[in-house]
């Protein structure tokens, strides 16, 4: 048994076997009166209700795919947005300690507010369009990344810079030389940690004023007390945030191929 | 009169300048007429977040290297010999005292000083070939040159196939190497080592000092090179400088004549290893 643990075919089996068992016994307990079929939809009931939402949708009309792509849409926008901002910005602070001190309270706060409670202020703000939606994303991938961005330029080993004057490499190119190159590997688990930031802030910013986006798919149900979408729902959001973090960690080593192997699976 | 000529007799003298400079013994004519290609005077250091009243991190230093000349610095941690050496890089500058490399006084780093630095000093986003080729465009080679250099360096310290190969996938051993190779594709007049090998284990870092050794009889170069291992000193040296700390001086300068390849049974050796040990006592 030991041996096989670390097999290829058991690395996948393993968890595969156990899944389906957990499965089961959820599908059983509904059967056998344990749980209520109207709070736990057994996993028979969710596959009905998974093709149901695919093909007809719910609203009529509203697809799990289109619902999906709005959300999609939505978190890149955001998301792209605040690393255009945060990543030149971050850069410039993190090369000028005076700045750096200067922002470190702001950037600490602004950080921990938790971008939730922006909400109402963002309706004011934007009113109850795309805007403040995107907005919300973007104010929470913004300051993760922000924070992030300094730190790797802070962190820049100060031996490759004193290396780099030893070939007469002269103080104003080695930013573009050193620090830029140096930074990347952070500046990339930043983006990671950013873009999950973003999906915890979408089905909340869904959740009000739209009848599109998973979020809204969500909180739909709920006043149908139809907790069999809610959990599509909530499974599609987690397809789509492991199938994006993914394309980012193979974006990562194609573009850092000088990263040690797993890298950028572990952070 | 008599004051005054006192006056411009004694200035001369104490800035180690001028007239008096003639009087000094030339220190090369003793060690084979060669020119001294780096000449640390009075050098002393102090940072500025030490109290008032402490002693300095450098005091009063003065130290001459010829021409091709391998010498090391020896001390134990905060003798302020990793600090000497930035301050002959031009890293760090002195609080007082020069240093002259090529009859230059040194303003800052570049200009034909390489360097090898402790560890993790490669480009990490660079392959071994390219962290040589930065070394060699730095001076204004093409890339085609660069290359042919790169590929020659590496081949000589004993690096052919990983050319194409990222630091993190080398083994520290190897990484220096690569290092040595990026310092010489500068072409340096002096080459100056910070613990290269002190990260390594004792069988590579052995290994390593051989191979420093062959590398530096094919190209010759003035090497000063810092250490804590006395056996590092005398499998390496043609002088060994002793440093002690607080305030970091000179207590003992001892050539060693022992041809190389030299043997860690060889009397000579071993009572120059005992002379040392007692001066690193020094407090």
């Amino acid at each position: 048994m030991d041996r096989l643990i670390g097999t290829r075919l058991a690395r996948f089996l393993i968890p595969a076997v156990f899944l389906a068992l957990m499965l089961a016994l959820w599908e059983f307990a509904v059967a056998a009166g344990w749980l209520r079929r109207l709070l736990f939809p057994p996993p028979s009931r969710l596959i009905g209700s998974a093709i149901e939402l695919a093909s007809v949708g719910v609203p009529v009309g509203n697809t799990l795919l289109y619902n999906a792509s709005v959300t999609l849409a939505r978190i890149l926008a955001g998301f792209i947005g605040a690393l255009v901002l945060a990543i030149p910005l971050g850069l410039l602070i993190g090369s000028r300690p005076l700045l750096d001190r200067a922002t470190q309270p702001i950037v600490g706060f602004c950080r921990s507010v938790a971008t939730l409670s922006l909400l109402p202020l963002a309706l004011v703000w934007f009113g109850i369009g795309e805007t403040s939606k995107i907005f919300l994303i973007g104010y929470g991938c913004f300051w993760v990344m922000l924070s992030n961005v300094i730190a790797a330029v802070r962190l820049v080993d100060p031996v490759l810079l004193n290396a780099a004057r030893t070939m007469d490499i002269p103080e104003h190119r080695l930013f573009m030389r050193v620090v830029l190159p140096a930074t990347l590997p952070r500046i990339a688990a930043g983006a990671r940690i950013a873009l999950g930031v973003g999906f915890m802030v979408i089905v909340g910013a869904e959740m009000i004023g739209t009848v599109t986006g998973l979020g809204a798919l969500i909180m739909e149900a709920r006043t149908f007390y139809r907790t069999d979408i809610t959990m599509i729902g909530m499974l599609a959001i987690g397809i789509l945030g492991l199938v994006l973090t993914s394309a980012l960690a193979r974006l990562e080593t194609r573009l850092m191929p000088w990263l040690p192997r797993g890298n950028a699976e572990a952070g | 009169m008599e004051v005054a000529n006192l006056g411009m007799n004694d200035r001369p003298m104490r800035s180690g300048a001028g007239p008096a400079m003639l009087a000094e013994p030339m220190p090369d004519a003793a060690n084979g007429g060669t020119d001294p290609i780096i000449r640390i005077a009075g050098v002393g250091k102090r940072f500025a977040s030490d109290t008032q009243g402490s002693e300095p991190v450098l005091d009063a230093i003065d130290l001459t290297i010829r021409d091709n000349e391998f010498v090391v610095l020896l001390g134990r941690s905060g003798c302020g010999k990793t600090t000497l050496l930035n301050i002959v890089a031009g890293l760090e500058k002195a609080t007082s005292g020069s240093v002259l490399v090529a009859n230059r006084p040194v303003t800052g780093p570049g200009g034909g000083k390489g360097m090898v630095f402790q560890q993790n000093a490669l480009f990490p986003w660079l392959t071994a070939a390219r962290n040589v080729m930065f070394a060699a465009q730095s001076r204004g080679q093409s890339k085609a040159e660069a290359a042919a250099l790169a590929a020659e360096l590496l081949r000589l310290v004993g690096l052919d196939a990983v050319g194409d190969k990222y630091p993190s996938e080398l083994s520290g051993g190897m990484q220096q190497r690569v290092a040595i190779a990026r310092a010489l594709a500068l072409d340096p007049a002096i080459l100056l080592m910070d613990e290269p090998f002190g990260a390594l284990d004792e069988l590579t870092r052995n290994e390593m000092q051989d191979e420093l050794l062959r590398v530096w009889q094919v190209r010759r170069k003035t090497v000063l090179f810092v250490t804590h291992s006395i056996w590092e000193a005398l499998m390496l040296a043609d002088r060994i400088v002793v440093l002690a700390p607080r305030p970091g001086r000179i207590v003992l300068e001892r050539s060693v004549d022992q041809p190389r390849p030299r043997s860690r049974t060889n009397p000579g050796l071993l009572a120059l290893h005992e002379a040392i040990w007692q001066a690193l006592q020094a407090r």
